[in-house]
């Protein structure tokens, strides 16, 4: 009996099975790659080769993607990221006070008091600080992202990069390359600035309480932890399934769901052989002129998404699990 | 004169119904959408905020219909709205429109015979006696509060409704219908009638739904298609929500504010934080998040265009507001960017925060 969950992000897609006692048991990493459904089949690919689809009794999705994982695959519960990461920290430690996470395309931050969510905030127009950034900052540097952090901390001392804005921290990068400071010290300065402009704009007007945990994909990056440890001043944690946090909490709030409901509505793993294709169309309905998405599964439609009257997806809600968690 | 005018919710349609009662030829501008805001962008200056460039989209799809005047509020107040009248005059003419421009200021600022003045611009081009401009004028101000109050009605309680989507489908209905009426006394009674059909949904008392204040800036509340229809999509969430700032609203605060009787509770409620009037709506805001916690309501969104000078000024007060009463506000930015993935995030995470909190406080945890 496993709970599944989908994350379906950005840049990368995360499934994780846990057991009923919300004990990770099976993890899969995959880069999005601009193709959600793709993604999806593929992660359902390696999971159909190790489980039977009958084991799965509940399935949840999050990431900005999870409408359309949900349309696919089947949840019971589809829960925006904040709640799902939030779920997943405090099943991790009870004593978590705030939640740092960054992801590829957004990051957040999450206070919580005495085990439920007080406060939170994301990005809101700027992506400076997150992880396509310092993927792309690890490939001008030639450098592989996952040496990225160790690059930071062999640093001797730090060089000042303006971190408000991504466009001005690479030209301000590539400037202190130019005068002559290593690689490391660069690097270094800007896990700084990133943490600088990571406190001053997500964190804005928000206390930040230790225990602190730090989680998303960019939590690998040793440099980051450090510099976070640096500018709050105490330790910060990061969990072991840092980059599955989002899954992980899609997973146990399905299973809560699916207590309530009684029956999953997960539709199995044969989608990983299906043809599961995207057409969208201009709706004509209003002058709004909405663009439509309409998922089909072979010559079946799945659902539809992306109107703001729901004319469309009015019909689908079922399908789509609106707001069911 | 072919006049025209800026959309703000639903105030075309108590315009319309002034222009069908006086008689005067006009166009409303197809209602506001991304081509608009596209039109906008393209030929506003980048910093100004959000209203000014779906205002300049409206012109010119107006102005495609034939439309020569543009019938516009003005206030010469300390937010950029207040040179909005100016700017607009200007790019328009710069872009080689030749549109004329009746700014409705108040007396204070322009003086009340320039007001008349401007007003009897208006007048001359109706051929009705007095006694039916004036008639056309209190049907149009009925109208617009009766839908004000519709609004409100079903917006509240789409929280406790049985049949999910009714109250949300009967007000659009109610609007398209209304659009479709050309005398304003034919479209008076059908508000009413849509009023009392809105006010007969089967409900559910004993729910106790989740209940959000909408407060920040005048238009970006107001405007759905600025705010990504947030009232729209609280409604398909269940959630009961109320929004202090209405076209009627703003109409009796100007009648009422040469003799400073206007919004005396807000006024009062917002005194410990915020005591001055800085422009915009930034006191409102203050003083509805108050009112709202005070009304027992669960939390606070406040939404404002990126650059807001009156609502940041409040957004650096309402933490201080949400810490000491404990309050959840959140606070929504909007700019021309279309992505709602973000939006719809932070809209779903502070409903179950408000959801959760409830829980906790009824049961423990």
């Amino acid at each position: 009996m496993y709970y599944l969950g989908v994350d379906l992000g950005s840049v990368s897609t995360d499934l994780a099975l846990v057991d009923k006692n919300h004990n990770l048991v099976e993890k899969i990493y995959l880069k999005t790659r601009g193709n959600p459904i793709k993604a999806i089949q593929e992660g359902f690919k390696i999971l159909k080769d190790k489980y039977d689809e009958r084991e799965i009794t509940a399935a949840g999705t999050t990431g900005s993607g999870r409408m359309i994982a949900s349309a696919i695959m089947g949840a019971d519960a589809v829960k925006n990221e904040i709640t799902a990461h939030a779920r997943a920290a405090l099943e991790f430690d009870k004593e978590v006070r705030t939640i740092i996470e960054i992801g590829g395309q957004d990051s957040k931050i999450i206070i919580i008091n005495k085990g439920i969510v007080t406060d939170f905030a994301m990005n809101t127009v700027c992506a400076a600080g997150t992880g396509s950034f310092l993927d792309r900052q690890a490939e001008r540097l030639e450098i592989p992202i996952e040496e990225f952090g160790d690059y930071a901390l062999r640093a001797g001392s730090t060089v000042r990069i303006a971190g408000r804005c991504a466009v001005f921290a690479e030209s301000d990068m590539i400037h202190k390359q130019q005068l002559g400071y290593a690689k490391e010290e660069i690097i270094r300065g800007l896990c700084d600035a990133l943490v600088r402009n990571y406190l001053n704009n997500v964190g804005k007007g928000k206390t930040i309480l230790p225990k602190v945990l730090f989680q998303g994909g960019v939590a690998a990056n040793k440099g980051m932890k450090a510099a976070f440890e640096k500018e709050l001043g105490f330790e910060i944690f990061v969990p072991e399934n840092y980059s599955m946090m989002g899954a992980i909490g899609a997973a146990i709030i399905a299973g809560d769901q699916v207590k309530k409901t009684g029956k999953t509505k997960f539709r199995g793993f044969k989608l990983a052989e299906n043809n599961i294709f995207s057409r969208s169309f201009d709706c004509d309905g209003c002058p709004n002129r909405c663009e439509v998405v309409k998922i089909y599964e072979n010559d079946n439609i799945l659902g539809y998404f992306g109107d703001r009257c729901s004319r469309w997806t009015g019909k689908t809600n079922e399908i789509l699990g609106l707001r069911s968690g | 004169m072919k006049a025209t005018f800026p959309h703000l919710g639903n105030v075309y349609l108590g315009v319309k119904a002034l222009f069908d009662g006086l008689g005067i030829d006009y166009v409303i501008p197809p209602q506001n959408s991304d081509h608009a805001l596209n039109i906008g962008t393209r030929h506003s200056p980048d910093e100004i905020c959000l209203p000014f460039k779906i205002m300049i989209g409206n012109y010119m799809q107006a102005v495609e219909e034939g439309a020569d005047t543009v019938i516009l509020t003005g206030s010469c107040g300390p937010c950029r709205f207040g040179e909005y009248c100016e700017l607009q005059m200007n790019l328009m003419k710069s872009l080689g429109y030749d549109l004329k421009f009746i700014v409705l200021d108040m007396p204070k600022d322009i003086g009340i015979k320039e007001l008349f003045n401007r007003l009897s611009i208006i007048g001359s081009s109706s051929k009705k006696s007095r006694l039916q401009k004036l008639r056309a004028v209190k049907t149009a101000v009925q109208i617009m509060h009766l839908l004000d109050e519709t609004e409100a009605l079903a917006h509240y309680l789409a929280g406790y409704e049985r049949n999910k989507g009714q109250c949300k489908s009967l007000f659009h209905r109610c609007r398209r219908e209304a659009m479709k009426c050309s005398d304003p006394q034919e479209m008076l009674s059908l508000i009413k009638e849509y009023k009392k059909r809105i006010e007969y949904v089967p409900v559910d008392i004993n729910k106790d739904p989740v209940k959000i204040a909408i407060i920040g800036e005048i238009y970006t509340v107001i405007e759905p298609y600025s705010n990504f229809c947030i009232e729209d999509k609280l409604m398909d969430y269940g959630v009961s929500t109320k929004r202090g700032m209405t076209p009627s609203w703003w109409l009796k605060n100007m009648a009422l504010s040469p003799l400073k009787i206007n919004s005396l509770d807000i006024k009062k409620a917002s005194r410990k934080y915020l005591s001055l009037e800085i422009g915009g709506h930034a006191r409102e805001c203050i003083g509805e998040a108050i009112l709202s916690w005070k009304e027992g309501f669960d939390g606070a969104i406040q939404i404002y265009p990126l650059g807001c000078m009156p609502e940041i000024v409040s957004k650096s007060i309402l933490p201080a507001i949400s810490r000491d009463y404990d309050f959840p506000i959140m606070s929504l930015v909007v700019d021309d960017m279309t992505g709602e993935a973000g939006f719809i995030t932070r809209l779903e995470a502070f409903i179950d925060l408000l959801e959760r909190r409830r829980d906790n406080v009824l049961f423990g945890s």
